[in-house]
């Protein structure tokens, strides 16, 4: 399934899997923030941008097949958002671009932009995600300053939704061995209605279940938790690297840059 | 002298007036294996819950000495673990570091202990080097030997265990077999697998209908046909004469 | 809502405020969440997330895809601080695993599906069916609550998406699709939601109870005077909106000074939106003028092509170099 196959790639062993959550996810939170914040017809400075993910991702195996995927995956939405900028706002504007020059809107300028900074945010988004381990993520976190509820209740959604699709795969085949053939609208509703009630009942049993399971191994409502996160040297040399990246860019290159 | 689990007398209701267990009075012994086996709905399960503190009804509970109370139930589930059914059930945490922790933590100790603890407790069950992994990537037989490690980190002297050779295949409930062999604690296990209750148990109770038909030693418990069948069960292979075993140790 | 319908500071703003308010809420429930109600926030925040997988697309209108949010179903299980905390879990797990939701969209997202609506439903569904826990009027009120919890969600994405300068839909279409879709969606949630509760009232009529021990006993004024200053919030947003014309339009202005009758209205509305400007500006620095920058000056239009030439080379020669070197690599295992 899609989000298991993301899964396996966080248990892979590169130099970017073992750096420590926290700081990964600090690096990802600035650089999506400075990318959003590039002017809104900005585009081949975020080619420029782009390089950085990109040398994560290669550097940490993921394949690259896998990232261009999931993002094509998860753009329609925001096909949608950028091809209304052409729609609502045709001023001309004409631009240069080495050897080419082109007539167009700034309409289309800002739904290039758009576009690019979708992907530029989404590889680093998929390179945080796809070299950090989840658990890993969720106690850096917590370290940084997320409420212990809510990382818990986290936890528990992580491992409970492939439980539920576990679960659902079941029912279906159950109802696949069952069905001969093809399935009436009506009867296809029903049932999906049926599944989802036996589904909603089967958990709820698996939750007070679980709940006996945390009550025989001695919880009182305290959660504790061992500290598993550690900084080291290398965490360091790449936040260097990282910020002068991000900030070299915005503030050498992009003044260069049309 | 103390016996691991004592219970005298104990019956239980269901909330809707359903009778689950009458009467029960059973001793297990420090080191025994005492196989629970009995019919579908029997009580065998109940009775579990009752001696885990889960089920509170009439009657006494005595467990490592301690009669179990209101206010105990922390002490008492130190003493005793219990594995669940289903093992998806005891695996709730991301990790299955952070699974066979969780016990121990709540115990109170401090991080060196829970380390070494929970890497003693994977390797009792053959999964060391496994504590980075997500619940949901381990095979059923996996889980199976992770949810006992979750229970064995809190070095309990009593383990229960309800149907854990539940869908297994033979290789796998052949491992089961030969993890709990390798236990030292007090066994009591549910089953309704004859033949897997007499490779890992030494005594044996029949319980149906919320009683104890039969309690003693597990060969002449189970290998009384009248008694098995009788009761919805049939004699294991091991103990049927003139059978040689294979497949199964112990 | 996606990172690029924000702009940093209103990213940051509602990130601010989405942040204190889980904070708050987890620190007011963590004394009072025992075992049962962690196990089930768990499993209830799965089922969540698998209905929110569903999606209403609707073409042409950018924002957001109408999807159910649950809240209103959630509350009344749990209570509106429990499925305020569930419901921003899905969200964070949904944007960090999915990627559905920009990271920087996360404060708004908190607030329009998971804190607004847990609040507005839950007081809702109560205020109509006044302690009953079955019978017709909870189903009417769970109808209303979820509709009316939908739809406050919604009507906030305009005004982040208008307050960010982002877009170029004029902010009152986009207003008014949002509140028309999202009405759809709030029906389809409310039939859901009575079925699930019908459900539950033959099968575990337990859980439907008023589920904190501690009761939140909020005095109806106090609810009212709550309703009454967001109100107000909204009210003076929603005009300082509307006086700052939409960006598409605003851009067109600028471009035709000459035309007279535009000329009073933005003298008019001088103030404020020399204001928003203002607070934009200080965060890009340079304006977006580029564009006739590039047309003006050739040499900028060669920098940009270097700019981008140089990156996709430098990739690629990283990603060559990678190549090599795994391969390198597995042929060194191989010959030993």
């Amino acid at each position: 399934m899609h989000h298991a196959y993301i899964d396996k790639f966080a248990y892979q062993d590169s130099p970017i899997h073992c750096l420590d959550a926290r700081i990964k996810f600090l690096v990802t939170v600035v650089f999506t923030a400075v990318v959003i914040s590039l002017p809104r017809t900005s585009v081949s400075i975020l080619f420029c941008y782009a390089v950085g993910p990109f040398v994560v991702l290669v550097m940490g195996g993921i394949p690259l097949r896998f990232v261009l995927k999931h993002i094509l995956y998860v753009s329609p939405f925001v096909l949608v958002l950028a091809l209304t900028s052409p729609w609502y706002d045709r001023t001309a504007a004409t631009i240069v671009f080495g050897p080419w020059i082109w007539h167009t809107t700034v309409g289309w300028l800002r739904c290039w932009s758009i576009l690019c900074k979708f992907v530029v945010t989404m590889l680093a988004l998929i390179a945080l995600i796809s070299t950090t381990r989840f658990a890993n993520l969720l106690a850096g976190l917590q370290r940084l300053g997320v409420p212990r509820l809510l990382v818990i209740q986290m936890g528990f959604l992580y491992r409970y939704i492939f439980l539920l699709i576990d679960s659902a795969h079941h029912i279906l085949r159950a109802r696949a061995a069952r069905s001969a053939g093809g399935v009436a609208f009506g009867r296809g509703a029903k049932f999906a209605a049926a599944m989802v009630g036996s589904l909603f009942v089967r958990s709820i049993d698996t939750a007070e279940h679980i709940n006996s399971a945390m009550q025989a191994r001695g919880f009182d409502g305290n959660w504790r938790t061992i500290n598993r996160l550690q900084v080291c040297v290398v965490d360091y040399v790449f936040v260097v690297i990282a910020v002068s990246f991000i900030l070299g860019l915005y503030f050498f290159v992009k003044p260069l840059l049309g | 002298m103390v016996k691991a689990i004592e219970v005298e007398n104990f019956s239980y209701k269901y909330p809707d007036g359903t009778i689950a267990l009458n009467g029960i009075t059973l001793d297990v012994e420090y080191g025994e294996r005492l196989a629970l086996i009995g019919p579908n709905g029997a009580g065998k399960s109940t009775l579990l819950l009752a001696i885990t503190g889960f089920v509170r009804g009439t009657g006494r509970v005595v467990i490592d000495g301690m009669e179990i109370t209101n206010g105990n139930l922390k002490k008492v589930r130190s003493r005793i673990g219990c594995c669940l059914e289903n093992p998806e059930d005891q695996l709730f945490m991301p990790t299955l570091f952070d699974d066979v922790a969780f016990g121990p933590l709540n115990m109170g100790l401090d991080s060196q202990q829970v380390k070494e603890r929970v890497n003693l407790a994977l390797a009792e069950v053959g999964l060391a080097g496994m504590a980075e992994r997500a619940p949901h990537h381990l095979s059923a037989g996996q889980k199976r030997a992770a949810a006992i490690a979750t229970v064995l980190s809190m070095s309990p002297k009593i383990i229960t265990l309800d149907e854990p050779d539940g869908s297994l295949d033979p290789r796998n409930r052949d491992n089961l077999v030969k993890l709990l062999a390798g236990l030292s604690q007090t066994l009591v296990i549910a089953t309704c697998n004859m033949d897997f209750a007499a490779a890992v148990s030494d005594k044996a109770a029949v319980i149906d209908g919320g009683r104890v038909i039969a309690a003693g030693p597990a060969e002449q418990i189970m290998s009384d046909s009248k008694l098995m069948t009788s009761h919805g069960l049939e004699v294991p292979r091991k103990f049927i004469n003139g059978y040689s075993a294979t497949g199964f140790s112990g | 809502m996606a990172n690029e319908l924000l702009s940093v500071p209103v990213a940051t703003g509602t990130l601010a405020i989405a942040a204190g308010g889980l904070g708050l809420i987890c620190r007011k429930v963590s004394r009072i969440v025992s075992s049962d109600k962690l196990s089930l926030m768990g499993i209830l925040g799965a089922f969540i997330f698998a209905a929110q997988m569903v999606n209403f697309q609707l073409p042409a209108m950018p924002g957001t895809s109408g999807h159910m949010v649950g809240a209103v179903l959630l509350a009344i299980i749990l209570g509106p601080h429990l499925a305020a905390i569930v419901i921003s879990s899905v969200i964070i797990v949904q944007c960090l695993i999915f990627q559905d939701g920009g990271l920087l969209a996360l404060g708004c997202n908190i607030i329009n599906m998971a804190l607004v609506p847990s609040y507005v439903g839950y007081f809702l569904y109560k205020g109509i069916t006044v302690g009953q826990s079955s019978g017709r009027r909870t189903y009417i009120g769970a109808m209303l609550a979820c509709v009316v919890a939908v739809e406050s969600g919604a009507v906030l994405v305009p005004i982040e998406a208008a307050l960010s300068g982002v877009l170029a839909v004029p902010f009152s279409t986009f207003l008014i699709t949002m509140i028309g879709v999202h009405f759809l969606v709030g029906l389809v949630e409310g039939l859901v939601t009575v079925a699930v509760l019908s459900y539950l009232q033959q099968v575990r009529p337990d859980l439907v109870l008023d589920s904190l021990p501690g009761k939140i006993r909020l005095s109806r004024k106090t609810v009212l005077v709550t309703l009454l200053v967001f109100a107000m919030i909204a009210a003076a947003g929603l005009s300082l909106l509307a006086s700052k014309m939409p960006d598409g339009l605003e851009w067109s202005y600028r471009e035709r000074p000459n035309q007279p009758d535009f000329k009073p209205i933005i003298a008019n509305e001088n103030t404020t939106i020399t204001a928003v400007d203002q607070l934009q500006s200080k965060y890009t620095l340079l304006p977006d003028y580029t564009v006739r920058g590039a047309s003006a000056d050739t040499s900028k239009g060669w920098t940009s092509f270097a700019g981008v030439l140089g990156s996709l080379l430098t990739m690629l020669a990283v990603w060559a170099g990678m190549s090599l070197m795994k391969r390198k690599q597995t042929k060194a295992l191989g010959s030993s």
